[in-house]
């Protein structure tokens, strides 16, 4: 599957897209509180099969929703159920769940293949094959009885979500785990991500790097100071944003009796002209627009009732770099 | 791979990952650098006895041994282990490892101490037989090998709990050491009866022939201090179990 593709997410119940239709981990009411710091604050929502993207910014809340769901926290108010039981109290349920934890934490003296080792043993795996599966997997086969202390920060990362894959959990979250991997290895997780969430595995992978969860998940959940700020399908994100302004790109062979014919009207908030590489031309027309829909419909009847032909039209800021700026604005 | 769900292994299995993890990865070459420390001073107390020509070779060695062996280097040799099971994990985030596993909590916490303890068998037990081989006692080196084997089995239970409650682990064993047991066991009969040190030093001190006044009255001695060192250890490890049920085992960043 290419990596440019998002797979499609789970699916977002028709009521309430912070909540799925077949949830595996379902986030009840939960608050989670350090001294004086809210870091959680009545926080629901569930996940379901495929990767979901848990968006935010440092300090949100986002590895402190990760913890509860792998039972590291338990919830001062609210409960956390992952495959219909409490992760803090159950510990077989520790056999399908696996966490992949952002610090950059192992231990040094182990080798790559010791770790996943023992985390196989731990959780029962009894396939000697599984161990060495892990590893190439994530490409670390040739150095898998080095000691983890001579890795580098993106190999570590490696051999952490090798030891979380060999129990083939059914859930596996992920905190920030494309951090110190090269362009070419976050390819191949991000390759590796969506195979696991096609085989029907709960994958929910927190980053920062936006461009990347873009290509990770279709389904986001977005965390704002310890609060759920939006979720669902990351388009649906962004038109539920109505009252914010969006930008358009439209270029036409006559781009300043377009932006003349769209001056006035209702769905239209501004209209610039951009210069053209050679002086005296232009580059398209930047529309604002209070709702893309309206705009969507009025522009190509506005560009015929001026004989005006279009030639391309181009959402601005249908990212989630920009929907993230909007909701933390 | 496809998303069966996994069979939680036997419990032997898991025990002896465990055990082996604890050997393998919670004492670093940096820490086990440390360790030496207290090994070379329960050395040198066999070197130092021999310089006391003017009382016979045991009582030279039990005098030397109940401030610098008993009073110092094994309870600090203990407390770079009991640290090293649990609390160093917990403060470095590798603790999770163990943590997210099915292990059972009376399994993280009787294999943590067992590893801990195996590590003080293999160097701060043969240090005490060669201190006191060293010391011309040879006949005393079983005594101090059992006290020494007790004495530490209940220490590092003591370090480990403590590791699970405390993030500055280190730091409280430390004050513990010397403050509880050093200077409260010392004044206190009832502290140093339920104190490793004191009662390492009863089982050593009563097994060997010293004279009297090395002795201390009103604290279990001999083999009656080791039943008490093992059933301080016992309760330390049951409570080490409550504390992991409690403990959350995350770094600070969220």
């Amino acid at each position: 599957m290419s990596v440019d593709t998002p797979v499609p997410g789970p699916t977002t119940s028709s009521s309430d897209p912070a909540f799925v239709t077949d949830p595996t981990v379902i986030v009840d009411d939960v608050s989670v509180w350090f001294g004086q710091k809210v870091a959680l604050s009545e926080l629901s929502c569930s996940f379901g099969a495929g990767v979901t993207g848990l968006l935010g910014p440092n300090g949100a809340g986002k590895t402190t929703l990760m913890r509860a769901v792998c039972g590291l926290l338990p919830p001062r108010q609210g409960s956390v159920s992952v495959l219909d039981v409490d992760p803090r109290r159950d510990r077989d349920i520790h056999a399908r769940i696996a966490m992949v934890p952002e610090e950059d934490a192992v231990p040094v003296a182990l080798s790559a293949r010791a770790l996943v080792r023992y985390q196989a043993r731990l959780c029962g795996v009894r396939d000697r094959d599984a161990i060495d599966a892990a590893l190439a997997t994530v490409d670390l086969v040739d150095v898998a009885d080095r000691r983890l202390g001579g890795f580098s920060k993106g190999m570590r990362q490696r051999a952490k979500i090798a030891a979380a894959l060999v129990s083939e959990p059914s859930v596996l979250v992920l905190d920030e785990p494309l951090n110190g991997a090269d362009p070419v290895q976050r390819l191949a997780l991000i390759e590796l991500f969506h195979r696991l969430g096609d085989e029907g595995r709960t994958v929910i992978v927190s980053s920062h790097v936006l461009h990347e969860v873009e290509r990770l998940a279709e389904r986001v959940v977005v965390v704002i100071r310890g609060r759920l700020a939006a979720a669902g399908e990351r388009h649906a994100i962004r038109d539920a944003m109505a009252d914010v302004p969006r930008r358009v790109r439209v270029r036409s062979d006559d781009d300043r009796a377009l932006a003349a014919a769209l001056i006035g009207h209702d769905a239209v908030v501004s209209v610039t002209v951009e210069a053209g590489p050679e002086p005296g031309t232009t580059g398209g027309v930047t529309v604002s627009t209070s709702s893309a829909s309206e705009l969507a419909l009025a522009l190509p009847v506005t560009a015929a009732g001026v004989g005006i032909r279009l030639r391309e039209v181009l959402p601005l800021d249908d990212s989630l770099e920009s929907v993230f700026t909007e909701l933390t604005r | 791979m496809t998303a069966t769900s996994s069979t939680v292994g036997s419990r032997r299995t898991r025990l002896t990952a465990l055990v082996t993890y604890v050997l393998s990865a919670c004492m670093p070459r940096k820490r086990l650098g440390v360790l030496a420390l207290p090994a070379l001073a329960i050395v040198l107390a066999g070197v130092l006895s021999r310089t006391v020509t003017d009382v016979a070779a045991t009582e030279a060695f039990a005098r030397v041994a109940d401030g610098l062996v008993f009073g110092l280097a094994l309870p600090l040799g203990a407390l770079v282990i009991g640290d090293a099971v649990v609390g160093a994990e917990v403060r470095a985030g590798t603790f999770a490892f163990s943590w997210l596993t099915p292990s059972r909590f009376w399994e993280l916490a009787v294999t943590r101490w067992f590893g801990g303890w195996l590590l003080a068998l293999a160097t701060l037990v043969p240090a005490t037989v060669l201190a006191a081989i060293i010391a011309g006692v040879a006949d005393a080196a079983p005594a101090i090998a059992l006290a020494t084997a007790a004495g530490t089995g209940a220490h590092i239970a003591l370090f480990t709990f403590i590791g699970t409650v405390t993030r500055r682990a280190a730091i409280w064993s430390l004050a513990v050491v010397l403050l509880v047991e050093r200077l409260l066991g010392a004044a206190l009969t009832g502290i140093a009866q339920l104190s490793p040190t004191w009662e390492a030093r009863a089982v050593y001190m009563s097994l060997a022939d010293v004279p009297d006044d090395l002795v201390r009255s009103g604290i279990p001695a001999g083999w009656g201090a080791v039943v008490r060192l093992a059933i301080i250890t016992a309760v330390l490890v049951a409570l080490t179990t409550g504390g992991l049920r409690r403990l959350e085992p995350t770094g600070t960043r969220d």
